[in-house]
């Protein structure tokens, strides 16, 4: 077994901001023994403000600084996502609250192509979700949490990789008992330093019968789980069958261009939770929650299911550039309701190999009518078919592009069909349209559809307009007999 | 690029002609081979037609044999100037083209077409009625067709009305030359005052009596201008005894021969 674990130090920040890269100073506070600082971003830190801090104090060293309490739910619903996205790298994903993922990839370093290229991947993915994130790669879960919380980071190249049991305890070996989360507490620690023991590796060269009174049973059984010399089954997360992501964003934001970004988000999340379950969607449903409730929902669609993020953010970046935003917009919401699987066989599985043969000889590209759609509104882009009826306005209908009908196709019939028959003028016993209509010599008579109660019965001639413009035009064999123009012979 | 620049090489090819008698060539006995002889990069307009990429049929041979291309542009931006766009002359020009496209994997892209194309007469035109996409989009009609255009996925976009920069224009021309097809831009004709960055211009006019087309060639870039034609539609339905007789269904072949 090979745990990859993902630390989320920042993760109570990050859930309530768009990051820690923003500007203005921003800090989350806890109620414990008073209210306190708990995480602050680079730009408080910068003022001094550091976790432990009373919130007074902390308002004292930094004037800007914002406070906001900490959203235990919102982290909670975070690290799902976060771990819906990671089903991307494998099938086997667990969650070790409150702050961390535990990925087993022992099935997956061949794919990606070992370890530093595997953890490579996901310490770009998480930095591009907005995510920092401490990573470390061990044979037990508790093993690669442990190192994972000591404070390596993928960015700076020291993620530790630990490949087996003996590189395990002497990776452990070094640490200090305080940081092992053993759970002791500050007089326990004191004893143990006056025994001589600061270090694991001074404890575990302890017997374990000794150890065992002496730090209980428990601690001795989490030591062994950690070494790996007991078993430690973790469950793991079974993803929701539908997508549902959201985010707060710190500020109100009243451009909706600006809104990209932390959608963008929410996009890489879905992909994970597609790509992981070899599927993808046909509908996006988005709702922008505004300050005072309201919502403006919109939705994106596709042709053909899709999941790569880039395509869904071209279409949401269409679709935004036509929004008018009535009031600045407080949250995001993204619900996907519909999850198709991918033909695996499929080009557009992997749309990067083979981009060329993808178009040959099958169905024109989709990708097309998404963008257009995305900002036109899916009625305005339709295709046209056939309907096997003599009725001119029931011979074709609007469908699907690319959609087949079956019908007659017919030469004696004008280019254009107005919508609606337009009533002409009769003088002198002839249609009149800015002069007197030449009709032709032929006439057809189409006398039908007294089965469905939208029967016609009509006379149509080809005439020629003042201008030379051929028009299609007929004469109503019911009612009054009024003359009318349907075509246009273009 | 060696487009683009064909109409200002033809001006300087006729330049020199005139002035010519002031410069014998040292060998040549015609002044317009001593020319040639001194310069031996100096273009003749006459060449070109070799040089263009082979054009998509238009299904009228007087026509073929009038443009440049052999036909329609494969890539790039036609205008075709009507009286009046709302009365949707000259769909039945470009139909035999469109037939003609309709075999690659690629759409047919119709922005605003002013009425309902009618599905029955561009089946029996020979348009594959699969490849249609008919877009309503107002506004953003521009846009709508440059990405047509540009995305590759489009064997023709076709456009009705609108107004029309220069800028707008020259972008869907270089859209229409990115994603190789040809763009048929349906304009009033009060538009041929004003210059264009469209290879080919026609303006089109109705034949008295009968089916088909009066057409001018009001531009071709690397051809002359000037050209009348009569261009008759085989088979519509003026005479319409004759289309009863045809077999239904493929009808195409008549009109496109």
């Amino acid at each position: 077994m090979r745990w990859l674990a993902i630390h989320l130090p920042a993760l109570p920040l990050e859930v309530l901001g768009l990051g820690h890269a923003d500007q203005t100073p921003l800090a989350v506070s806890i109620s414990r023994r008073g209210e306190r600082i708990l995480r602050c971003n680079p730009a408080a830190a910068d003022c001094g403000v550091r976790p432990g801090l009373g919130v007074g104090a902390a308002r004292a060293l930094c004037a800007g600084l914002r406070i906001l309490p900490r959203r235990p739910g919102a982290e909670r619903e975070a690290l799902e996502r976060l771990a819906a996205w990671s089903l991307g790298f494998t099938p086997q994903v667990s969650l070790a609250p409150p702050r961390a993922l535990l990925l087993e990839v022992a099935g997956s370093l061949a794919l990606f192509g070992g370890p530093e290229s595997l953890i490579g991947r996901v310490g770009e993915g998480l930095a591009d979700l907005g995510y920092q994130a401490r990573l470390a790669l061990a044979p037990t879960p508790l093993g690669a949490l442990v190192l994972a919380r000591q404070g390596w980071s993928p960015v700076e190249g020291l993620c530790p990789l630990v490949p087996d049991g003996p590189a395990l305890r002497s990776a452990l070996g070094g640490l200090p008992l305080a940081g092992l989360g053993l759970g002791l507490g500050r007089r326990e620690l004191e004893d143990l330093t006056r025994l001589g023991l600061r270090r694991v590796q001074d404890l575990l060269r302890l017997p374990r019968q000794g150890l065992r009174e002496r730090l209980g049973p428990q601690r001795v059984d989490w030591l062994e789980r950690l070494l790996g010399e007991s078993p430690d089954p973790r469950p793991w997360y079974a993803p929701p069958p539908l997508y549902r992501g959201r985010i707060e964003l710190p500020g109100e934001i009243e451009l909706a261009e600006s809104l990209l970004f932390p959608c963008r988000r929410l996009l890489l999340e879905l992909a994970g939770l597609l790509m992981g379950r070899r599927a993808g969607a046909r509908r996006l449903d988005w709702r922008l929650v505004h300050g005072d409730h309201t919502e403006t929902p919109f939705s994106l669609g596709a042709v053909r299911p899709q999941w790569a993020p880039d395509l869904w953010l071209g279409l949401l970046r269409e679709r935004l550039g036509r929004l008018a935003l009535e009031a600045p917009v407080r949250e995001v919401r993204l619900a996907v309701t519909e999850i198709d699987s991918l033909d695996l066989g499929s080009p557009e599985v992997s749309p990067d190999l083979f981009p060329r043969l993808a178009g040959a000889g099958r169905a024109p590209d989709p990708a097309l009518l998404d963008r257009l759609r995305a900002r036109l509104g899916a009625e305005s882009v339709r295709g046209l078919a056939l309907i096997a009826d003599h009725r001119p306005e029931r011979a074709w209908r609007w469908c699907e592009p690319g959609e087949s009908g079956a019908g007659i196709p017919r030469a004696d019939r004008p280019l254009w069909l107005l919508p609606r028959p337009q009533p002409l003028e009769e003088r002198q016993g002839r249609p009149w349209l800015g002069g007197p209509l030449d009709l032709g010599q032929e006439r057809e008579r189409i006398d039908t559809g007294w089965w469905d109660g939208q029967e016609v019965a009509r006379d149509y001639f080809v005439a020629t307009g003042t201008r030379g413009a051929r028009l299609w035009i007929y004469r109503d064999l019911k009612g009054p007999r009024g003359w009318y123009l349907h075509g246009l012979f273009g | 690029m060696s487009i683009l620049q064909s109409p200002q090489r033809l001006e300087a090819g006729e330049i020199p002609q005139g002035q010519s008698p002031s410069a014998p060539g040292p060998r040549s006995s015609t002044p317009i081979e001593s020319l040639l002889d001194r310069h031996p990069g100096l273009w003749r307009g006459r060449a070109v037609g070799s040089t263009l990429p082979a054009g998509v049929p238009t299904g009228f041979a007087a026509l073929d044999r009038e443009l440049p291309w052999g036909g329609w542009p494969p890539a790039g931006l036609i205008e075709l100037l009507v009286d009046d766009p709302g009365e949707g002359l000259g769909l039945g020009l470009v139909l035999p083209a469109l037939a003609n496209l309709g075999a690659a994997a690629r759409w047919l892209l119709l922005v605003d077409p002013p009425w309902h194309p009618f599905a029955p007469a561009l089946a029996a035109g020979g348009v594959v009625l699969e490849r249609l996409v008919v877009a309503r989009a107002g506004e953003a009609a521009a846009w709508a067709a440059e990405q047509g255009l540009r995305s590759g996925a489009c064997a023709a976009v076709l456009l009705w009305g609108g107004r029309w920069s220069a800028a707008a224009l020259r972008r869907l021309q270089l859209a229409a030359e990115t994603g190789g097809a040809p763009a048929f831009l349906f304009r009033d004709s009060a538009a041929a005052r004003h210059p264009s960055p469209a290879p080919l211009r026609l303006g089109l006019g109705t034949l008295p009596g009968e089916a088909g087309y009066r057409v001018k060639v009001i531009k071709q870039r690397g051809g002359r201008p000037g050209a009348l034609l009569n261009l008759a539609v085989p088979g519509d339905p003026v005479g319409r005894a004759s289309a009863r007789q045809r077999p239904l269904g493929r009808p195409h072949s008549s009109r496109s021969g």
